[in-house]
């Protein structure tokens, strides 16, 4: 089965800034990595992979040195990369993004399962996913935090807060997986160094036959107006006397005082 | 600041976040059970730890000394004892890989991704002065017979294999492999130190052990050669763990003083409480680049076994000294068992004397100093 794997490379630290203009995230200077969410995606391709057979590709779109997010993928055990970077791709919102990584998709041929993180860290939107599983006309289990897959069906079940819901879909199918789906062991020193050694593909949007006008920014209709960093209060810790009948009857009038009870 | 390649960034990342999510979390536990307790050690060998310096060619990952030693430094950031556990395992790789013959290194070092080797001089009569050595190895046809006792291995016990320094004539010296499994090979006590509690260090004898002549390291009589490369390889690691414990101590002094109130202040803004705080940080500092330094000299294939011997002087000294520091800061929590401090400076306080005392070491210093000026 071919199966593709679509990654983000985002910043290593969590000090992300904002270009005061473009209101998007700066990235230029910033060591990367892959955004973890979509280690859990990597992890689950692979364990698909080992029970029916075939290839995990991975896929990332962005500037050159995103090529570090695909080495990791192929540190996990991916089997080969694609990394698409071209100029027409700069500034692709999450629309344009989706359309793009679903034309990579069908260019490959075959792909019967499509897995993604189920956000990235950086921008928290949650949205490539369902976009490139509408573009490609696939069914969709988003948040999955359980796979198993018998002949063509996958079944697989969505923790949402207190609601469980369980999903079952036909291949080709697109997945977004979520952290409780599995858990991802540590990179093993001698990968790290096979994956520097593994050739990585690079598409163009010539290499595409995509439509211009849905590339980068005129394919993105998002307009980011104001980003703003949520304000930090600094609030007093109040700590409770050491008698517990005491602190019970603290915390009650303070709570009271507030009009919380 | 040496600049990381890719490969030895993503090494890093992957180090740091083990040692954040294995080690640290059972640091306590590490030093007051005396051993690397909740499977750490099994956990080292499944992930790769012991080949990661290791050539591909016997299974290993093959990355350089500067990624060694940054692997050092991140490991100790979570616990002294796992660091120094793994620095004398690649030391002693490292003089396989100089002086082992290729039919002994191809028997053996496939078997170094999953156990320990241990590089042993130290006797009851003497550690660095290798004259008063009294094991002996005799050549007897195409083998060599082996006798003595040897102390203070570090990895005693836990290592399975081990390079001996013994006498082959009267002040000729030389370097052997033995490994566990061999006829007249025994371990001995195990040692009760004061400080790296998790890392153990045991004595062992060989009473007739029978080797083969490719078990020589090098030549007969480079013995004290295969010892100097041995110190000068462990002391850039021993550097790069007197950083990881500066750095677990800055951690440690800086969270609290910066929580901790004094009146309507926080003790970061005392300036008794800064200076202290300041001398850690410069400490961290100083030592991560004389390891770093000695890192890079070794990959360059320049001599580094002064700027070795400085980083493990240096940082081995201030790791005590900022400890103290921080045991300071925090005051009774920094003087109670139950808190990290006191064990840290405990860890720092072996550095002194592992791997070549101090002492020994600015001699060594003095020497070079003193060869290259005069």
């Amino acid at each position: 089965m071919k199966i593709v794997v679509c990654i983000k490379q985002v910043p290593e630290s969590n000090q992300v800034k904002l270009d005061p203009v473009t209101h998007n995230l700066v990235r230029q200077g910033v060591a990367g990595k892959i955004n973890p969410f979509d280690r859990h995606a990597i992890q689950a391709a692979l364990a698909i992979k080992a029970q029916v057979g075939g290839e995990v590709i991975v896929i990332s779109m962005g500037p050159a040195d995103n090529e570090y997010c695909l080495r990791e993928g192929l540190a996990m055990g991916a089997d080969r990369a694609i990394l698409l970077s071209a100029r027409a791709f700069a500034g692709s919102d999450t629309l344009a993004t989706g359309y793009t990584l679903s034309q990579a998709i069908r260019k490959l041929g075959a792909v019967e399962l499509v897995f993604f993180g189920r956000q990235a860290v950086d921008a928290d939107t949650g949205q490539v996913g369902p976009i490139v599983a509408e573009f490609l006309g696939w069914p969709q289990l988003t948040l999955a935090s359980s796979l198993t897959l018998k002949d063509r069906r996958l079944e697989g079940m969505r923790r949402l807060g207190d609601l469980e819901q369980t999903v079952a879909l036909t291949l080709p199918a697109v997945v977004t997986a979520s952290n409780d789906l599995n858990q991802p062991g540590y990179l093993q020193p001698r990968m790290i160094k096979a994956s520097f050694q593994q050739e990585i593909t690079v598409w163009q949007e010539t290499d595409l036959a995509a439509d211009p006008l849905r590339l980068g920014v005129s394919g993105s209709p998002t307009v980011v107006r104001k980003v703003m960093a949520p304000q930090r209060k600094q609030q007093e810790t109040v700590f409770l006397a050491t008698d517990p009948q005491q602190a019970a009857l603290d915390l009650h009038a303070a709570l009271h005082a507030k009009n919380l009870i | 600041m040496v600049d990381l390649t890719a490969a030895q960034l993503m090494l890093h990342q992957m180090v740091r976040e083990f040692s954040e999510k294995e080690i640290r979390p059972n640091d306590m536990a590490i030093d007051q059970q005396r051993f690397f307790v909740n499977g750490i050690y099994q956990k080292l060998i499944d992930n790769g730890f012991l080949g990661l310096m290791l050539p591909e060619q016997y299974g290993g990952a093959g990355f350089d000394a500067i990624a060694t030693a940054q692997t050092i430094y991140d490991l100790a950031v979570g616990n002294a004892s796992v660091a120094v556990t793994l620095e004398g395992h690649y030391k002693t790789l490292d003089q396989l890989l100089k002086y082992g013959q290729p039919s002994l290194l191809e028997r053996y070092l496939p078997s170094a991704n999953q156990r320990i080797f241990a590089f042993s001089m130290t006797e009851p009569s003497g550690g660095s002065d290798h004259s008063t050595l009294g094991s002996t190895a005799v050549r007897q046809g195409e083998n060599w017979v082996l006798n003595g006792n040897k102390i203070m291995i570090t990895n005693g016990g836990l290592a399975e294999v081990y390079c001996v320094l013994v006498k082959t004539a009267p002040e000729e010296f030389s370097v052997f492999l033995i490994d566990q499994n061999m006829p007249g090979f025994k371990f001995g006590k195990r040692e009760n130190f004061l400080g790296l509690t998790g890392t153990p260090i045991a004595e062992i004898f060989m009473e007739n052990i029978v080797v083969p002549a490719d078990h020589l390291l090098g030549k007969v009589g480079q013995g004290h050669e295969i010892g100097d490369s041995a110190h000068a390889d462990a002391r850039i690691l021993m550097g790069a763990v007197a950083a990881g414990i500066i750095e677990h101590e800055l951690e440690i002094a800086v969270a609290y003083a910066y929580q901790r109130k004094s009146g309507q202040f926080r003790l970061t803004e005392l300036q008794a409480i800064q200076r202290k705080l300041a001398d850690i940080a410069l400490a961290k500092e100083t030592t991560t680049l004389l390891y770093q330094e000695a890192a890079a000299l070794k990959q360059q294939r320049r001599p580094y076994a002064e700027v070795a011997a400085m980083a493990k002087t240096h940082g081995s000294r201030q790791a005590v000294r900022a400890g103290d520091d921080a045991l300071q800061i925090l005051a009774g929590y920094g003087y109670s068992l139950d808190y990290p401090v006191e064990h840290l400076i405990r860890d720092a306080r072996a550095l002194e004397i592992a791997e070549g005392t101090v002492e020994k070491m600015r001699g060594e210093i003095t020497k070079l100093e003193v060869a290259t000026r005069i």
